[in-house]
Formats: structure tokens, sequence, C-alpha cells
């Protein structure tokens, strides 16, 4: 009797690893994991007031190249950046999420984060804007290097505020050279080891600013596009 | 003169009362609908759910003992906290005559202080090149394939993990903490599971990675007719492991299910039966009106069969008409039912959960041919048994 009730426990526990394991199984990790594919800032009550430390509230938009202009839009932006979009997961479908940041009933500025390719893993890159579109903050929420470290420091990311969409045109993305030299060519590598990182992320950089004067500001940089 | 069949008269029959009959058509097709909508859902829900269990590859895992806390821990400590069996198991389960085949897995979590603000979880599952693509042959490849080398410091991921990485077959991968760099061979098609999120490597590499020799888990495929209660008590017997067997929790999950289903069930029989209570009041409330057209007909020849006949068949139309609206209804909306049924449940496997098919129509015309044909008897019977005379004196009395 007293090996059947043991059997009956075992059964039992077995069963709730079962349900557990199930539910592990079935998608809980994958939640847990990675919840957030795509471009989301992961807390964004505390990552907008760290950016924007003024700021009383947030509105979240969600665009897409294909919902808003198409192949057209996205040939046209590809322009805009000098290198076409490449490979599964830079594609027109992409959803982005742009923050839309308040004081009060005030509009201040925004934030917006991109996917970038980086040597060993994906980049995201959040840019803080004013409401020209000059950067204003500069964070990577998700880095894969091997130089993360020194990619982190704050010195690095600070190089970034002030520049502009119209900074970043002169810059190609390709080749990595600015002509004639500018504040782009003036941000430092902090670790030569990793240029192709470094590189990602001034393509990052101008991706973002690229979508947001699409998306966000209404293409007032547009002008000093020369294609 | 062109002669009248009995369908047609009873057809007329029913156009003479059009809203009344229609009522009653509107009331059978409810039931109707509800009939086929439950039987496609209870087929297309098993069968979604032996279907995500079968893509899982094994029927049973055999984990290290502790491990009904693993998903717990996983998120609370990391890889630290996983608990580790001995790889002689393997060559243990694997030599029962139950087992079809077994597959060794580990699985490592390591922090990666670089994924967010403060850090995240990166998941690695160990897997052997062989008997692991064997047993998940349904994993579909978006691109690429399974490494083939033991020891190749190669990776397949799953499709999310690579969205997120952004990376494609050929890229490097970084693993976190270790600084080991393995080549992605192949990326998965999203699936809706947890392979979605996990980035496999063979499981020799991950032991040397992660300074191991240990497994977290093994899958069972168990012959098709084997005993799995027997198997699973002998397995028990192998010392320090938990078995977790998918029927189990297949039985657990279909347990959960059919108790609404019951229910469901419960609401559709009475929704029959008011539509059969309908039916005969319908068809018994136009048999008392028609009492003297009934007396005339047998008056003129028509026998007590003829009208019985003819009543039944009325009834028979209504509820057929009400049977192939009903299943219409349902073909059309089992779309829209999947998902308001999708929204209710706690858990939903991947596939569709409404299964309609011919023989599930057929089924539902026949139950619904049947309750015309049980529902008309009383009236039919009523009618054919009135005397000519009787019916006639009345209407002139009246």
């Amino acid at each position: 009797m007293k090996v059947t009730a043991v059997g009956e426990k075992r059964r039992g526990l077995g069963l709730l690893a079962g349900v557990v394991i199930a539910a592990f199984g079935l998608g809980l990790a994958a939640a847990v994991l990675y919840a957030a594919v795509g471009c989301d800032l992961n807390d964004p009550d505390r990552d907008v007031k760290r950016l924007f430390p003024d700021s009383t509230g947030y509105k979240t938009l969600y665009v897409s190249i294909s919902k808003k202009g198409g192949d057209a839009l996205l040939k046209q932006i590809e322009a805009r950046l000098g290198d076409p979009f490449s490979g599964l997961f830079e594609t027109a479908d992409v959803p982005y999420t742009m923050y839309e940041i308040y004081k009060g009933a005030d509009l201040v500025g925004y934030i917006h984060g991109v996917n970038q390719k980086g040597t060993y893993g994906g980049l995201q890159v959040f840019l803080a804007l004013d409401l020209k579109g000059v950067i204003k903050g500069f964070y990577y929420q998700k880095l894969t290097s091997k130089a993360a470290k020194a990619f982190r420091e704050p010195g690095f990311g600070a190089q970034f505020v002030g520049l502009s969409l119209e900074d970043f045109y002169k810059y190609d993305v390709v080749s990595g050279a600015e002509e004639p030299p500018g504040p782009v060519s003036r941000i430092k590598n902090p670790d030569p080891a990793s240029e192709k990182d470094f590189r990602a992320t001034l393509r990052a950089a101008k991706k973002n600013l690229i979508l947001a004067d699409e998306f966000l500001l209404g293409n007032p940089h547009l002008k000093f596009f020369k294609s | 003169m062109k002669k009248i069949s009995v369908f047609e008269v009873a057809y007329k029959n029913l156009l003479r009362k059009k809203t009344r009959s229609l009522l009653t058509v509107l009331g059978i097709a409810m039931a109707a609908w509800v009939l086929v909508s439950l039987f496609g859902f209870n087929r297309g829900y098993e069968a979604s759910l032996n279907k995500d269990i079968d893509n899982l590859g094994f029927q049973m895992l055999v984990v290290a003992k502790g491990c009904p806390y693993e998903a717990a821990t996983l998120m609370l400590k990391g890889g630290t906290g996983l608990k580790y069996m001995n790889e002689d198991i393997v060559k243990a389960v694997a030599g029962e005559p139950e087992v079809e085949g077994v597959t060794p897995m580990l699985m490592q979590v390591v922090f990666d202080p670089n994924k967010g603000e403060s850090g995240g979880l990166a998941a690695f599952l160990g897997v052997d090149p062989v008997s692991f693509p064997k047993m998940k042959s349904a994993l579909p490849f978006k691109t690429g394939g399974w490494f083939e080398e033991p020891e190749a410091a190669e990776a397949v991921f799953g499709y999310e993990v690579a969205e997120l990485e952004q990376r494609e077959v050929g890229d490097l991968y970084l693993i976190p903490e270790k600084e080991v760099e393995v080549k992605v061979v192949g990326i998965l098609e999203r699936t809706g599971t947890q392979d979605d999120g996990t980035i496999f490597l063979p499981i020799r590499t991950v032991q040397r990675i992660f300074g191991l020799r240990e497994l977290t888990s093994i899958g069972v495929k168990v012959r098709k007719d084997a005993d799995m209660k027997a198997f699973e008590d002998k397995l028990y017997k192998l010392p320090d492991v938990q078995v977790v067997s998918l029927s189990q929790v297949k039985t657990t999950i279909m347990t959960l299910v059919s108790t609404a289903r019951v229910m469901v069930f419960s609401i559709a029989l009475i929704a029959i039966l008011i539509a059969m209570m309908g039916v005969v009041n319908t068809v018994l409330m136009s048999v008392m009106e028609r009492r003297q057209e009934i007396g005339i007909l047998k008056s003129m020849g028509a026998m007590a069969g003829d009208v019985f006949k003819l009543v039944w068949l009325e009834t028979i139309i209504l509820c057929l008409g009400g049977g192939l609206i009903g299943t219409g209804l349902a073909l059309l909306t089992a779309r829209l039912t999947d998902l308001l049924v999708r929204n209710l449940l706690p858990y939903s496997p991947s596939g569709g959960l409404v299964a309609i098919d011919a023989g599930l129509v057929l089924m539902a015309l026949g139950v619904v041919t049947a309750i015309g044909l049980a529902s008309g008897i009383y009236p039919s019977w009523k009618a054919a048994r009135m005397r000519p005379l009787d019916t006639i004196r009345s209407e002139v009395e009246s």
C-alpha cells in the first residue's frame, strides 16, 4: 500500500512537472527570454525618465515603412541611408516603435531605437531627439560585442550629442568615410579591433535619424540630402 | 393536368405561414450551428494538441529530480540552479524495449550583462546532432540546416532569437560570459513554441564550453504499441530522475478543456431540445389550423398514411432547411469561433482549433434529420387519425 502511495505521489509530481514543463515548452521560456523582438524600450517608464528627466509622460507610436509608403518609401530611405536594407530581418515590414515625450501638455522630444546587425549579434541603438531632430542622448539597449564595455562607456555615447541628420548625411555608411571630414568623423572608436561594431553603430544612428525624420519630424532634413 | 408531388404540397403548406416557418428554421439552424461548431472544436483542438505534442518529437522527457521547478529556477537563478543527471542514464533508457529512440539534451543559461539596462538571460540547448534532428524532423528551416559534427562550434537559431540577434547563416555569435564564437549554420522558421527563442548547439560543444559531462534531460520517443503507463513506472525505478510524460500533460489539458466542453454540450443539448419543441409546436399548430383541409383530403380518398407522410415531410423540410443553414453558418464562422475560443482558453495549441469536414457536416445533417423525424411523429400521427366528418363539422360549428 505504501509503495502505491509513493507511486501516486510520484505520478502527481510528474504531472506537476509535466504541466510546468509543458508551459515552459509551449512558449513561456520564449516569452521570458525573448519577449520583445523588435525595438521597444524594455522599460519605457524608467528609460523615458532617464533620457528625458523633466518629462511627465509619453505617447507610443507604431509605424512601418510598408504601411506608410511601401517599396517606394523603402527605396527612398535606402537612398538616404546610402546602403540598401539587407538580410532577413531588415525589411520594410519591420515595426518601429517611436516615443513622443511630453512635459505636461507640451511635446518636448522623441525617443526611437533600431536594430542593427553587429559582428556577433544584434545591436539596439536608441536616440533621444529634440523637436528639431538633434541628438540629446544615445543609448545601447542591447549590444553583443567583444568591446561591449568600451562602447557602453558614457563618453562614447556623449560624442553623438548635438549631431543631427544633416551631419550624418555626409557620412558614408558603406566606406565609413565622411567627405569633407566633419563631426561624425570626430566620433572616436573606443576599440579599434571592433571596427565593424563601431561602423554598425554609426549606421544604426544614421538609420535611426532618417526614420525619425520620416515618421516623426515630417522630413525637415530631406533638403540636406544629396543623392 | 400537372401532377403535384407530396413534397411540393408540403413545401407550399410551409410557405403559407412564412414567418412562422422561417422562425422555426432559424431555431433549428442555431442548434445545428452550435452542434457543428462544438464538434468541430472537439476535433480541431485535440488534433492540434496532438500535432503540437508530435512536433515536440518525443512523448516523454526524463529529467533530473527537482526539475518541476526548473522553469522558475531558470528565471530566478539562471544556469546555476539547473539539476543534472549522469550520461549513463541515456544507455539505460535506450535499452528498454518500449523505446524507439532517445536524445540527450543539456540546457545552459548564462547572464548577458549587455542585454538591456540590467542584463538578461541567454539560453542554449545542447542537442545530439544525430538523434535530435531525426526526432524533431517536423522543425522547418528558414535557411541552412542542422550542424553535423558532434563538437562543431556551430549553432542553429530559433526564428525570434535570430531576429533579435540579427543573425543569418554564416554569421558569428558570441556566447556571453564564455566569450566563445560559434558560427550560425541554420535558422528555423517561426514555430510558436520555445524553439523560436532557443539557440541550439551540439551537445558536446555545450559540455566543452561549460565544462560539464552531465545532461539536463533526455527526450524519449516511445513505440506506438508500448504501454506508456507501465513504461513510465519502469523509468521511475531509475535513480534520481523524474519522468514527464506528454501523454499526461495532454490528458491534463484535455480534462481541463472537457470540463468546459461538458457545459457547452449541455447548452447545445438544451438548444436542440428547444428547437425540437419549436418544430413540434409549429407543425402541430399548422395541423390544427388545417383540420378542415385534412378532413377534405381524407374524404377525397387520402389514406391516413398519405396525411402522415405529408405532415412528416413538412417537419423534415423544416429541420433539413435549418440544418443546412446552421452548418453553413458554422463553416462561415469557423475562423471567428477559433479566435473567440482562443481568447477564452488559458492554453490553445498552435493549429486550427475548429476542424469542420464533410463527415461532420453530414453527421450534423443526419442528427437534424433524425430530430425532424422524431419531432414530426406526434403531429403527423395526430393529423393522420383525424376523422373527415368530425373535422368538417367542427369547422361549420365554429
